[in-house]
């Protein structure tokens, strides 16, 4: 889709979008490739210190599911700073993963509440589309943060997925220098954090040409699935000297099939985002290494960007959030809850 | 018309009645406690969200009535509405997409009801199955991504509003008005009945079961399709992923307006305040910031009310 920002063709695009909505005259997000974005790190530097809010501010945040550590943690970082900034903040969730129209539901019902921005992270890339357009129509702020990706989202503050792959691959091209057979748990197909983490991780890895890619199969985020599939690759490739799972449950499913198969010191299985159990397989040596998002971090930077938009600062499209390799070299720097502390180490990288 | 109207609250009867004490009981509640509750704007949020579930409920409520189950109407949802949506996105005029869409849900629930009937399996085993089926077909010609850029013109039809009321809201109310008439004021309302209360005594007295059943499982893939279409039109967009465990909230409305899962009883008046009931707990909990947990808690004691207070009043059979 980027391509059509260049070339004469955006012309057309933007003649034939005159007629149509104010979100629909934006290209359709891909929060990856989005030119129009910043680093976090960037910020404080470009637009100056966080504006104050004025009283009586009100922000809704509303996400996933509370049954996952991310949407918890995430939702831990908006409070922080609306604690500390004496902001009154609302954060609701669906009840599964699953649940698209009861998480709409709760979306069109905070917009009627009369909050001064709405931070959104969708179950799915439509599902909140009536909401957006309904807030929008109202003149409230939407962020749509992290994961699945709003095509007409004005604001997106998140990580970037690709990244996540790109990170474990330069893992191995740096530290396995002779190269080998390596192999993917993918995520659900068609889930857009999924696909990228995967293409950036193949892409990065195929580049020096020693790494071949035996198997790329999807394990739906299960870490059953990943188990079985990991055992299965592993009678196939008796060689094989690395896994990089699409998320930490499904790498830790991937470490038992490791140890069952007694090849631990040959295998080395890298998962991504960052869980409490992740960060203790990495410390007990069980799991390479795992791509941290920092979603308490990244709580507290969306809730920043919000109270930015709302000072009315011209911030770009796509604010990236931070991220990080976590082997055991690093563990104990980055394990810490202090958040300015974990800042200054991110900004230090 | 006024006749109609008439019968009709001549027909709410005590177990109705009930339901909708129900639901005046917690409006007020919530009314008590949040003061955006009661406007305009926000009985018009509860009834737009509602909509959707109360489409699917009504055709649960049919084929529950003739001693059924249908657990597929989520997938036979999303299949549809995959299939509609490529054909919008394809340039097929708009009510040939909806013909086409609604021809995908009848056929699925022919399919149902053709295995149920001919095929002599059980209701609930082959929507089980139908489940999966419908929805891997889904997934599989998506390949597991949304179709995006649906026209303006076929989102029109469900963004607009009459009066203030969303057209989602009217097409869904007429809807309700169609199944009633049938239910009440045909003679394949009274077969319903008939082949869910007795299946044996029905054959007997000479009513088509065959055709009865196929008839309940048709209409349920309609009215899934219908909800599909009302979806994909207010979203823009059609997921293969959409109508999860829509099912359970269907059977849930219906449960709660008065339908018996043993068959032969059930309303649909009962089932629209039961989806209303529903959208209404959502609602209210959300706009007194209760998490999403302590909803989910609400929504089972409601049911579990709900089915005490059946039980109470409809004396011994249960």
């Amino acid at each position: 889709m980027q391509h059509f920002l260049k070339g004469a063709l955006a012309a057309s695009v933007f003649a034939l979008s005159l007629g149509m909505s104010q979100a629909q005259d934006l290209a359709p997000l891909n929060s990856d490739s989005e030119p129009d974005r910043m680093d976090w790190s960037e910020l404080e530097a470009k637009f100056g210190p966080l504006p104050a809010p004025p009283a009586g501010t009100k922000v809704g945040g509303v996400s996933k599911t509370l049954t996952n550590e991310y949407w918890r943690s995430l939702g831990e970082g908006y409070q922080n700073v609306a604690t500390a900034l004496g902001i009154e903040f609302v954060y609701q969730a669906a009840q599964s993963e699953g649940d698209q129209l009861g998480q709409l539901s709760i979306a069109e019902n905070l917009i009627s509440q009369g909050f001064n921005a709405l931070l959104f992270s969708p179950q799915s890339d439509a599902n909140l589309i009536p909401a957006v357009e309904a807030a929008t129509a109202a003149g409230i702020p939407v962020l749509n943060v992290n994961d699945a990706v709003i095509p007409s989202a004005t604001h997106y503050v998140g990580n970037v997925q690709k990244g996540n792959g790109v990170n474990v691959a330069n893992w191995f091209i740096a530290n396995r220098p002779d190269g080998g057979k390596v192999a993917v748990i993918e995520g659900q197909p068609g889930v857009y954090a999924a696909g990228q983490r995967t293409a950036g991780f193949t892409e990065t890895i195929n580049a020096p040409g020693n790494f071949e890619v035996v198997a790329s199969v999807p394990a739906n985020w299960s870490r059953e699935e990943a188990f079985n599939a990991a055992a299965t690759i592993l009678q196939q490739h008796p060689d094989l000297i690395g896994f990089y799972a699409n998320n930490d449950g499904m790498a830790l499913g991937v470490v038992e099939a490791v140890k069952a198969a007694g090849k631990q010191d040959q295998v080395a299985v890298f998962g991504t985002d960052g869980v409490s159990d992740a960060y203790a397989a990495v410390r007990a040596g069980d799991l390479t290494g795992t791509v941290d998002s920092f979603p308490v971090l990244t709580g507290e930077i969306a809730m920043e960007v919000a109270l930015r938009l709302m000072a009315g600062q011209d911030l770009p499209r796509v604010v990236a959030t931070p991220q990080a390799l976590i082997t055991k070299d690093n563990v104990e720097t980055y394990a810490t809850t202090d958040m300015a502390a974990l800042r200054a180490a991110l900004m230090a990288q | 018309m006024s006749n109609l109207i008439q019968s009709l609250f001549s027909r709410i009867r005590f177990r109705e009645a009930g339901t909708l004490l129900g639901l005046i009981l917690i409006g007020a509640v919530f009314a008590w406690q949040s003061e955006t509750f009661l406007t305009a704007p926000n009985i018009i949020n509860i009834l737009q969200q509602s909509a959707i579930n109360a489409c699917i409920a009504l055709g649960m409520t049919l084929v529950i009535i003739s001693g059924g189950i249908d657990l597929s109407v989520g997938p036979v949802a999303a299949l549809s509405a995959v299939l509609g949506a490529a054909m919008l996105v394809a340039g097929v005029p708009v009510p040939l997409t909806i013909l086409g869409a609604l021809g995908v849900g009848v056929a699925c629930g022919f399919v149902n009801g053709a295995l149920i009937t001919w095929g002599g399996l059980q209701p609930f085993i082959v929507t089980l199955g139908g489940l999966s089926l419908y929805r891997a077909l889904a997934l599989i010609y998506t390949g597991g991504t949304p179709i995006f850029g649906l026209p303006d013109e076929f989102r029109a039809l469900t963004n607009g509003a009459w009066m203030g009321v969303p057209n989602p809201v009217i097409a869904v109310g007429i809807l309700a008005l169609l199944v009633w008439v049938i239910l009440t004021k045909t003679p394949l309302g009274e077969y319903f009945m008939a082949v869910g209360g007795n299946p044996e005594a029905a054959r007997i007295a000479g009513v088509p079961v065959t055709l009865t059943k196929l008839a309940a499982y048709m209409i349920s893939g309609l009215m899934a399709a219908v909800a599909a279409m009302i979806l994909i039109g207010r979203l823009g967009a059609a997921e293969p992923t959409l109508g999860t465990l829509w099912e359970l909230d269907a059977i849930a409305a219906a449960a709660i307006g008065g339908a018996s899962l043993m068959g032969g009883r059930g309303s649909i008046i009962g089932t629209l305040i039961g989806a209303i009931i529903l959208g209404t707990l959502r609602n209210g909990l959300t706009l007194m910031n209760v998490q999403a947990f302590y909803q989910l808690l609400a929504t089972g004691i409601i049911i579990i009310v709900a089915m005490l207070i059946d039980k109470l009043t409809s004396g011994k059979q249960g």
